[in-house]
């Protein structure tokens, strides 16, 4: 029997369990093998999620569960996406939807925040847990790499209403090389899709000499869905099999964005401490309308919001927002 | 106002400390630490040369500023102890070899070392999860034998009771009261303080979990050359004291005990009653500034409450401000302080130039330089 989440269209029965080894068929119909087991439940700024322009100052508790249909050389979470899921069950938790709802409620998040692995490998339990959390009014986000069937986005879209999707590069040699997949296109398919649906941030980790010869093409297939995209331009950091590579030059990297902030309006460049290129500037007047702060690998936070209204306050231009600026301690319900 | 200089590989950055907003500054000092942190690129919290950088950069740095004093933490066998139990023979090996480092810093620098073991570190005998308690449960990545609790129901508290690993449960006014006559600041206090026997971990939310532990360290070794040390809060005066005689090292090995100290040493109590300290800010300040420091941030406080936007010292962790009182900025000389454990270096030393790798969950993000005066 073929899986219909992911592009890969895995035959699953027996015991074949997939590329992301997740999912089993049963009784004719494909079912998750390790449903609601969770590797963590931690508290996180959104910023360093990342999400700019969703629920800014909001705090996360992010989640994850084992295992990804991709094979990223360089993934930092390879030690619980890439290992088998089936030897790391003894370390994760056992949460119903609403434990974990509920455990999001004492902790004061507003959201909760899918970003460990990738979860198209948990879509059956990640259903049930926005069900949850919705009743409870708490958005639900997601990183996914959408390299996930039609049918699987119409998914995705309908538990996750912010998704930061990382489009890793557009060539086929790229993408055979360093992620493990034959072609972008789906991906592309999918960004224009959720767009369409959902509040859409794109990310994109730079590989010097490998993929940031695609940083204008990249930029001009966002411009063409829709040139207000929040672009989250990666410096890589080397982990897993890239461990022993250079690190990118940001000053080469930052000037090849330039013909990029021409196309879009949101462009940024981080995941290292210290980075220039972390605030909001108006499309309009170029006033700073929201300023953060960045740590680095998932270290990224909110210092100022300027905006009024979700305006700039200088010259009144709208600023793309999905929701509204909220209080790090304004949740009701936290012990 | 303390300069924080960020080095992430051929690119820096300077900033405020206290507020995190850019500031220029092209002063002498300023260019020197940007031209050590240059030449040093930190190569990683388990890689095998973490420890070597250490003594390079801080003999590169003695070299340039010419201190009295020096501050210098040893990390890369304690990470490697924690995540990658690397086996018996593999660690006494690494623990030759940053005794080794130590005494390369000594004979090329001519400073006079006192150095302290943080405290033997044993494999994990059981996680404790607290996680499905129906209060709430704060464990630290960096703590593994205190949660803090909140909110907890009777059902929490039998709950807690017939766990294996659980050794005490401490009240507030218990634990204060353990400390009475020290500086207390009570509204960060958890309601209450598990406590887990040796061995015993509780769980945190961090991806990694931990193979090895620190032990129940009611004491840890102190070079005999301090002479006569009877607690961890006597260090710091007897740091004064050879200071006014020499050139002075202080230097802790970290995930490195009684059982495993490599030079003659005298123990020194390590907490009081049933507290012990695990590495990290607290013990670390309690060396630095000879009064132990549990309650600035006591084990199993909800520290992202604190976290919000405009949260002061961006770059310094959970601390919300710069502890007085340190080693460093007692010492009217010339102070450095150079570590491979992220934070600490440029908190709990109170040095005029600090340097201290910047890593994140092992994520090798560069290095930071500070320079306090």
């Amino acid at each position: 029997m073929k899986c219909n989440y992911c592009e890969w269209r895995c035959e699953l029965g027996g015991d074949s369990y997939g590329v992301c080894r997740m999912y089993q068929e049963e009784g004719g119909t494909i079912t998750e093998r390790f449903p609601h087991k969770w590797c963590t439940y931690v508290i996180s700024r959104v910023e360093s999620v990342p999400f700019y322009h969703a629920y800014p100052g909001s705090r996360s508790m992010t989640i994850g569960t084992t295992g990804c249909n991709m094979a990223c050389r360089y993934c930092v979470n390879a030690f619980v996406a890439k290992e088998e899921p089936a030897t790391l069950q003894d370390t994760m938790y056992t949460f119903t939807p609403a434990e974990l709802v509920q455990m999001a409620i004492k902790r004061g998040c507003h959201n909760i925040v899918f970003n460990v692995n990738e979860p198209a490998v948990s879509l059956p339990s990640l259903l049930e847990v926005s069900k949850e959390a919705r009743l409870a009014g708490i958005p639900m986000g997601c990183l996914t790499n959408a390299y996930t069937t039609e049918e699987a986005t119409e998914l995705l879209a309908s538990v996750f209403s912010f998704v930061n999707i990382s489009l890793k590069g557009l060539a086929a040699d790229f993408c055979r090389e360093y992620v493990g997949i034959p072609d972008a296109k789906p991906i592309l398919r999918n960004i224009k899709r959720l767009a369409s649906l959902t509040h859409v941030e794109v990310t994109t980790p730079v590989i010097e000499s490998v993929n940031d010869s695609e940083l204008d093409q990249i930029a001009a297939f966002l411009a063409d869905v829709d040139k207000e995209i929040p672009w989250h331009v990666f410096r890589l950091l080397p982990e897993y099999k890239m461990k022993e590579a250079e690190y990118p030059n940001i000053e080469a990297i930052n000037v090849a964005l330039e013909k990029s902030r021409q196309l879009l309006s949101y462009v940024y460049f981080h995941n290292f401490v210290g980075s220039d290129w972390v605030n909001t500037l108006c499309p309009q007047c170029g006033s700073a309308v929201i300023e953060r702060f960045s740590l680095g690998c998932g270290g990224d936070k909110l210092d100022r919001y300027n905006c009024r209204d979700k305006a700039c306050p200088e010259c009144g231009h709208r600023i793309k927002l999905y929701g509204d600026h909220i209080k790090w301690n304004g949740q009701g319900g936290q012990l | 106002m303390s300069l924080a200089i960020i080095d992430a590989r051929k690119w820096q950055n300077t900033f405020d400390l206290k507020t995190g907003h850019k500031r220029q500054d092209n002063s002498l000092k300023v260019q020197m630490v940007k031209a050590v942190l240059g030449e040093h690129p930190f190569p990683g919290d388990i890689d095998d040369k973490g420890n070597q950088w250490v003594t390079d950069t801080a003999l590169d740095l003695v070299d340039r500023y010419d201190p009295n004093f020096v501050f210098l933490i040893y990390a890369q066998q304690y990470y490697s102890f924690r995540f990658e139990h690397p086996g018996e023979a593999k660690r006494q090996q690494l623990i030759d070899a940053v005794f080794e480092e130590v005494e390369r810093f000594r004979e090329e620098s001519g400073f006079f070392p006192v150095v302290v073991g943080t405290g033997d570190m044993i494999p994990v005998k059981e996680y404790i999860d607290l996680s499905r308690l129906d209060g709430l449960a704060i464990t630290s990545h960096w703590l593994t034998r205190y949660a803090g609790l909140y909110g907890i129901t009777p059902a929490d508290r039998r709950y807690l009771r017939q766990l294996n690993g659980i050794e005490r449960l401490v009240s507030k006014e218990e634990f204060t009261s353990l400390f009475s006559g020290e500086p207390v600041a009570a509204e960060r206090l958890p309601e209450y303080l598990a406590v887990a026997k040796e061995g015993y971990c509780f769980r945190s939310t961090l991806l990694r979990r931990p193979v090895m532990i620190p032990a129940c360290n009611y004491s840890i070794p102190v070079s005999a050359v301090l002479g006569e040390v009877n607690s961890i809060t006597d260090i710091s005066g007897g740091i004064d004291a050879i200071l006014r005689e020499k050139k002075v090292a202080l230097i802790l090995v970290e995930g490195v005990g009684i059982r495993d100290f490599r030079l003659p040493y005298t123990s020194c109590a390590n907490g009081k009653g049933w507290f012990a300290y695990e590495n990290g800010e607290a013990q670390y300040l309690t060396i630095s500034t000879g009064k132990h420091q549990v309650f600035a941030y006591p084990p199993g406080y909800r520290s992202y409450q604190e976290d919000g936007e405009n949260k002061e010292y961006p770059f310094s962790g959970y601390l919300t401000s710069l502890p007085p009182g340190t080693v460093g900025e007692r010492f009217d000389g010339k102070s450095i302080a150079v570590g491979n454990r992220s934070m600490f270096m440029h908190t709990v030393t109170g040095t005029d130039i600090a340097i201290e790798c910047f890593a994140r969950n092992l994520a090798n993000q560069g290095c930071l330089g500070v320079i306090h005066r």
